[in-house]
């Protein structure tokens, strides 16, 4: 990832931010769409969220050598 | 007798029958000549159009046709070509025979109009499918082939047994919506369903069997099965609202899977249960939304699942492996199917301007406005692992994270670049065309998938999830294991489950014989000579066969008894 990459997904999320609270601003069917940038915070707190506790079942319960079945 | 053999599913049979007959030049083009006779027939046949037969006093509906069905039916004779081109320089014959006859049997069971029929195409689509797991001649493969057959033979008994029980209490063998009951007949057709549906916890045979069929076979595998299954739900348990939490479950579940797993083809066949998940949730859900929303995400899903295989095993033929340990810096050495990949993974992630986008936030939102809200996040936390798992994790251990790769490489064949130019093109297609894929499903439909709204959601949700992928990829870094299911439960544990399903039952048995045997030994010895006990004051043996003294004691009990009556009756 080069640092122009991050600038175009930078711009990217600032438009959607702008579209948010302009076009979006009285859009109410969900109660989570009180929350400001909702789905980024749920985007980002899901991901760390899946990834440790993947890994903590993956090392507590699932994983097994790669012979394991043989 | 002619409409018989036009029907769709067993256009495809004759096909498989036929194909021994010719040269090996000759049959991967006549393998795409049946699919193709078949999509004609499903255009040229109106609405409506049935085809029936009498079976004993069943009236038998071998094909039936309405809006549903026909766009089940396409996706499956489309799928059926694309992956034949695909298997284009595979020149074995019993995997071509049983791969035509595997999606003649799906589009079998797509037309089928009552459920005898449905289950003989249901029982052909499990056997023809072994087959694609067993042509890879391993012992490991021999065995995962004969799971995977033990399984869907459990399945296909449960369907039959709940067709013959309702059959028994309706009276009808109709295939339709059933009403809400949770009676024996009804729960054991849906069991037997959802065994192919590959819902938790019924779903080992699909992650055990998928990644180890051959390179080929999976295609096909990944295209037909589940999404029958989908289509057999749709038409009869929509609306049940206990599909809604095992859609979900199976969502997550297969998503936590897909970011574990560390072998391409064990992350996307776990994968499919996830996307399995999000249809029979929106079946659940039940209403036109949701069927639309399960009937298009269905379609788009053969679409961009079996492109995502499809490159996969591109690079396991190159290669020679899926383990993505031993992969990563593909990207110079294979740049397009990088590229094709990358158009699945946007697909199946949702993104705009492909498929997913147009049929996902069908599910989701008629998941959110059907009442179901904490159902809809759940499915939105699967969508992030989809992104995450299948649309980041895959490709950048495959194709990035080192600099080059060093391992000697097999040229692709031309035919596997074409079969998934074709797909790309279709999912890129009916992401900026939406509506070419609305018109076809089975309710109307005002929903709209380019509004600002649900372009700002998947954006947010894909950048910030982006972003925590890159800030964390080190930890999901590829490594040599074996990650454990359910189907420990009968792998693993084998000689425990034998000692209680096999020699437990055995024993049990066994005691059994031994008690008849032994009341029948008593009685057979207390009978043997009715003398000891009419006479008790005589312990000979007697031969009934000859003169005895008992004959003696017999007669004269019975003149006994004559007289005795008599002298009754006659005061």
């Amino acid at each position: 990832m080069k640092n122009f990459h991050w600038i175009i997904l930078g711009i990217i999320f600032i438009i959607t931010l702008v579209l948010e609270f302009t076009v979006l601003a009285d859009y109410d069917s969900h109660w989570w769409n009180a929350i400001p940038a909702f789905y980024a915070i749920f985007g980002f707190v899901m991901c760390y969220a899946l990834v440790y506790s993947a890994k903590f079942i993956a090392k507590k319960i699932v994983n097994r050598d790669i012979n394991y079945y043989d | 007798m002619i409409e018989i053999l036009a029907i769709p599913g067993v256009i495809l049979l004759i096909g498989a029958a036929l194909l021994s007959f010719f040269s090996e030049k000759l049959r991967p083009v006549l393998f795409l000549v049946f699919p193709l006779i078949a999509a004609a027939v499903i255009i040229l046949r109106p609405e409506g159009y049935s085809v029936t037969s009498q079976l004993l006093h069943y009236d038998l509906v071998l094909m039936q046709t309405d809006a549903l069905s026909n766009l089940f039916g396409i996706v499956f004779a489309l799928g059926a070509f694309v992956a034949g081109v695909y298997a284009f320089h595979m020149k074995e014959l019993g995997q071509q025979i049983c791969a035509l006859g595997y999606a003649g049997g799906a589009l079998g069971v797509t037309y089928a109009g009552d459920l005898l029929t449905l289950i003989i195409f249901w029982e052909i689509m499990a056997v023809a499918s072994t087959w694609l797991i067993w042509a890879q001649r391993t012992p490991a493969t021999d065995a995962a082939g004969m799971r995977y057959l033990i399984y869907h033979i459990l399945g296909g008994g449960l369907l039959f047994a709940g067709i013959l029980w309702h059959s028994v209490v309706t009276g009808s063998i109709a295939i339709e919506t059933i009403p809400m009951e949770y009676t024996p007949a009804n729960v054991l057709m849906l069991l037997g369903i959802a065994v192919n549906a590959a819902v938790i916890p019924l779903h080992t045979w699909l992650s055990d069997a998928y990644p180890k069929a051959t390179l080929t076979g999976t295609i096909f595998m990944s295209i037909f099965t589940t999404k029958t299954a989908v289509y057999v739900l749709i038409r009869m348990y929509s609306g049940w609202e206990m599909l809604v939490f095992f859609g979900a479950a199976m969502a997550i579940y297969g998503i936590y899977y897909a970011v574990i797993c560390k072998d391409m083809r064990e992350i996307l066949s776990y994968h499919i249960i996830s996307q399995v998940g999000y249809m029979v949730a929106a079946i659940g859900v039940g209403s036109e939304l949701a069927v639309n929303g399960a009937a298009a995400h269905a379609y788009n899903n053969i679409l961009y699942k079996s492109l995502m295989f499809m490159a996969v095993s591109a690079v396991m033929y190159s290669a020679g492996t899926s383990k993505m340990f031993h992969l990563g810096g593909l990207y110079k050495k294979m740049p397009w199917v990088l590229g094709l990949y990358v158009v699945g993974g946007l697909s199946i992630s949702g993104i705009p301007l492909f498929a997913g986008f147009v049929s996902k936030g069908m599910v989701i939102d008629a998941a959110g406005y059907g009442g179901y809200e904490t159902i809809m996040l759940v499915l939105l936390v699967a969508s992030v692992g989809t992104w995450l798992s299948v649309g980041l994790k895959l490709p950048y251990f495959t194709w990035f994270d080192k600099q080059d790769y060093e391992g000697e490489l097999k040229p692709i064949p031309v035919n596997m670049y074409i079969a998934m130019g074709i797909l790309a093109f279709a999912c890129i297609f009916y992401g900026i065309f939406p509506n070419a894929l609305y018109t076809f499903l089975p309710h109307e439909t005002g929903y709209e998938p380019y509004t600002v709204y649900h372009l700002v959601e998947i954006t947010q949700i894909a950048l910030l999830t982006f972003v925590g992928f890159w800030l964390l990829r080190k930890k999901l870094a590829p490594e040599l294991t074996t990650v454990l299911d359910l189907d420990w439960f009968y792998r693993k544990a084998a000689p425990a489950t034998r000692l209680v399903f096999v020699e437990k039952v055995d024993t049990f048995y066994a005691h059994v014989e031994d008690g008849i045997q032994a009341s029948a030994r008593y009685l057979a010895d207390k009978f043997q000579n009715p003398m000891r006990w009419l006479n008790p004051f005589t312990d000979e043996k007697n031969e009934a066969s000859s003169y005895s003294p008992a004959m003696e004691v017999v007669m004269s009990f019975i003149l006994l008894c004559f007289l005795v009556f008599a002298i009754i009756y006659f005061l």
